[in-house]
């Protein structure tokens, strides 16, 4: 089987042919096959193709991309799929090796394409070979989604891919894009008016892992965190203590829970650092239909309210 | 000894490189794969590369042993149920995960200085670090670390499993998972299963497993076979959680005793009477079960960690079949060694199969050999005289970058891989 590598791509799709599943590729009905690999982007998909559109989501609601181990079930919704929705800037770990079990040849659209990347100064760490200081860059900061200047760029690549793979629907598509695109505005506006309500000296927040830095870019709000980018990484006693002394020296006003995070390693961190939890963020992933942040435009007013509730002491 | 070698360009890095170094392009990718074969009547654990079919080195032990690898690779365990004994072997490949990429260091195996001693010594398993291995003469499962074993300062942790009896633990941080022996008589199959801490507390409620034999993990799930279905034992929270998972309705009578876990998917594989097998997808429920019917009576199998689209089973007419876990079919077939019929003592001498790199490794012990497999092609690609009956057998290793380092000329000794394709098992 040919290995296909996925990179973040000019064109914001590539087009893998690979030996596919008999009987596979085409859905079985005439709406378009759509798989998403996690939650937020799975609601963009069901709003940008209403109807036309079959959506699978791999990596659920309160659910971790970081630590997702894909089922077979997966790999064979890949190999029926027109359209594979990713993040791309290697959030989906475990992409690569489904993409390659499946052997699909739908249209892989990274949704990152195109977007303004964070390139996260502390991305990375070291190690030690040999007795040298080994430093592996992570430079591109995947969680692009919490911004809403990001998203929108999500959307825009997901009507073009849907357009490319059916361009009978392109109209609606774009129609649905636009809409939408219009709720991103207004949202956008409404983080703004939220953020510039909290005084300047309370608008540095602790959180379980470093998910906010696009949210931090473009609204003004500080994150400090123990781990690195990933989930996967375990925070250390040593860089939790350095959390502590930053804290103190930045003054944070909160401390927040992720919804898919262990709370426990932030309780800690709050209880040292004499702050109280102000609530949960979601980071990574939507909560269920029944939760506060069933759809992106939700989560994210969702946050901002945490968020402004904690640091103003609302 | 040692297998890897830098290139002009890499130890020019080296040489110029001071203090911390970037990962870069330069970086030379570097292939190792050992393979650990235990003889089935002699006391010896061989350690051969699997690239170029050299003897690294043989190790004695006490008996004929089953060989168990780390989820790590660190280290090989050889089982020694007959003389009450299990040592430790550190494989010499080391890969260090980082999330984003995983480091590799190759150094010489080695026979280490902990062993375990104890009345019939059987079911090993290996959790995310943490080791159960169990004693059918013994009413307390041992628990210890990988790392501790590694550190040659093993510290054993016990938890009680009511009765001695042949059963399973698996291990969590400050649980395990025991099966629970038959009330009426220990010595027939487990009933159940239970999970308990090492104060002697059980936690939550016994979950019935009638016939319990075998178990497997896949990713962060663990399962144990019984005659009514799964249980799928998940950590939530503090403690490990298990639920129970029926076989489908649509499924012949039978049940799996023996099963394999997927890496890189997961799924299960069992076995399901003698010449079928039961392919699993958990997150499928009902829908999760793919019976494929074998030519004749299975030998042994194993899941490919590579391609985690496929695994391998070998049959008693000596063939190699290669399983599509997705379509839940034989793929490919190939006719490797000479009939080994089932019939006759469970142990006796039969191939078994594990994966090395693109190399599918099948012992043939009565012919004093191994012979390879390419992955891809699915062809014969080669053989390797192994003396004696070569029998148990586990691969470890991986490809990945290697640094190079100031001052260093990095003969073999300090490989450090990054994975794009993050290939090591």
């Amino acid at each position: 089987m040919t290995m296909t590598r996925l990179t973040t791509f000019a064109a914001s799709l590539i087009v893998i042919t690979l030996t596919s599943l008999s009987g596979a590729a085409q859905a079985e009905t005439e709406r378009l096959s759509v798989v998403a690999s996690f939650s937020i982007i799975g609601d963009f998909a069901r709003i940008i193709g209403g109807d036309a559109v079959e959506v699978r989501t791999l990596v659920g609601p309160d659910s971790d991309a970081h630590v997702y181990e894909p089922r077979p079930a997966d790999a064979i919704a890949l190999a029926r799929a027109d359209v594979v929705l990713v993040n791309g800037l290697a959030f989906e770990g475990f992409l690569q090796r489904l993409v390659d079990a499946s052997g699909t040849s739908a249209r892989i659209a990274a949704l990152s394409d195109g977007i303004e990347i964070v390139h996260d100064p502390e991305g990375g760490h070291y190690h030690f070979s040999g007795g040298q200081a080994i430093f592996h860059a992570a430079p591109d900061d995947p969680h692009a989604w919490q911004s809403v200047a990001s998203a929108r760029v999500y959307v825009e690549n997901i009507a073009r891919v849907f357009c490319e793979a059916d361009a009978e629907g392109c109209a609606a598509y774009e129609a649905n894009a636009a809409g939408y695109l219009g709720e991103l505005t207004k949202l956008d506006e409404e983080i703004r008016r939220a953020v510039a309500a909290i005084p300047e000296d309370r608008r540095v927040a602790v959180v379980a892992h470093n998910a906010f830095r696009y949210f931090e870019r473009d609204y003004g709000v500080s994150f400090l965190a123990p781990q690195g980018v990933s989930t996967e990484s375990e925070a250390s006693a040593a860089d939790v203590a350095s959390l502590i002394r930053e804290i103190r020296e930045k003054r944070a006003s909160a401390v927040f829970a992720e919804n898919i995070a262990d709370a426990r390693l932030v309780e800690q961190i709050a209880s040292e650092a004499g702050l109280s939890l102000g609530g949960t963020l979601y980071s990574d992933a939507l909560s269920p239909p029944d939760g506060p942040a069933p759809g992106y435009v939700e989560m994210m007013r969702h946050n901002v309210e945490t968020l402004t509730r904690a640091m103003t002491g609302g | 000894m040692r297998r890897l070698i830098l290139t002009a360009s890499a130890l020019a890095i080296a040489a110029t490189l001071g203090g911390a170094a970037l990962a870069d392009d330069d970086d030379e990718t570097v292939t190792a794969w050992r393979l650990f074969v235990a003889d089935h009547s002699a006391p010896v654990v061989k350690v051969i590369d699997a690239l170029n079919g050299d003897l690294v080195d043989t190790f004695t032990v006490k008996g004929p042993a089953a060989l168990h690898r780390s989820s790590s690779g660190a280290t090989v365990f050889a089982v020694q149920g007959a003389q009450g004994e299990v040592n430790a072997i550190a494989s010499g490949i080391t890969f260090h995960d980082h999330g984003d990429h995983a480091d590799i260091d190759v150094d010489d195996p080695e026979l280490l200085h902990v062993h375990i001693d104890g009345a019939k010594p059987a079911h090993f398993v290996e959790l995310q670090g943490n080791i159960a291995q169990w004693f059918d003469g013994e009413d307390k499962v041992r628990v210890f670390t990988e790392k501790a074993v590694l550190d040659e300062k093993l510290e054993m942790r016990t938890a009680s499993v009511g009765a001695a009896h042949h059963g399973v633990g698996v291990p969590y941080q400050n649980h395990v998972v025991v099966s629970i022996p038959n009330p009426d008589d220990a010595s027939k199959r487990p009933v159940g299963a239970r999970v308990v801490d090492f104060d002697g507390n059980a936690v939550g409620e016994d979950v019935a497993c009638p016939g319990l034999h075998g178990s497997a993990g896949s990713g962060s799930l663990y399962a144990l076979a019984c005659d009514t279905g799964l249980l799928l034992i998940r950590q939530e929270g503090d403690a490990p959680a298990i639920e129970h998972l029926p076989y489908a309705a649509s499924l012949p009578e039978g049940s799996s005793s023996t099963l394999i876990g997927g890496r890189g998917l997961q799924y299960f594989i069992g076995n399901y009477g003698p010449d079928r097998i039961l392919v699993i997808d958990p997150s499928e429920g009902e829908n999760g079960f793919k019976l494929v019917q074998l030519p004749t009576r299975r030998v042994h199998f194993a899941v490919d960690p590579i391609r985690p689209r496929f695994a391998y089973v070998v049959t008693e007419d000596g063939q190699l079949h290669k399983i599509d876990v997705l379509d839940g079919k034989i793929a490919q077939s190939l006719r490797l060694t000479d009939p080994y019929s089932m019939d006759g003592h469970w142990n006796d001498p039969r191939p078994r199969v594990a994966v090395a790199g693109d190399s599918i490794v099948v012992t043939d012990p009565l012919n004093a050999k191994l012979h390879l497999v390419n992955a891809e092609t699915f062809e014969e690609s080669g053989e390797i005289a192994v003396e004696g009956k070569p029998f148990n057998i586990v691969a470890v290793g991986g490809t990945g970058k290697v640094h190079a380092h100031e001052g260093e000329g990095h003969s073999h000794d300090d490989g450090h891989a990054h994975e794009d394709g993050h290939s090591h098992d």
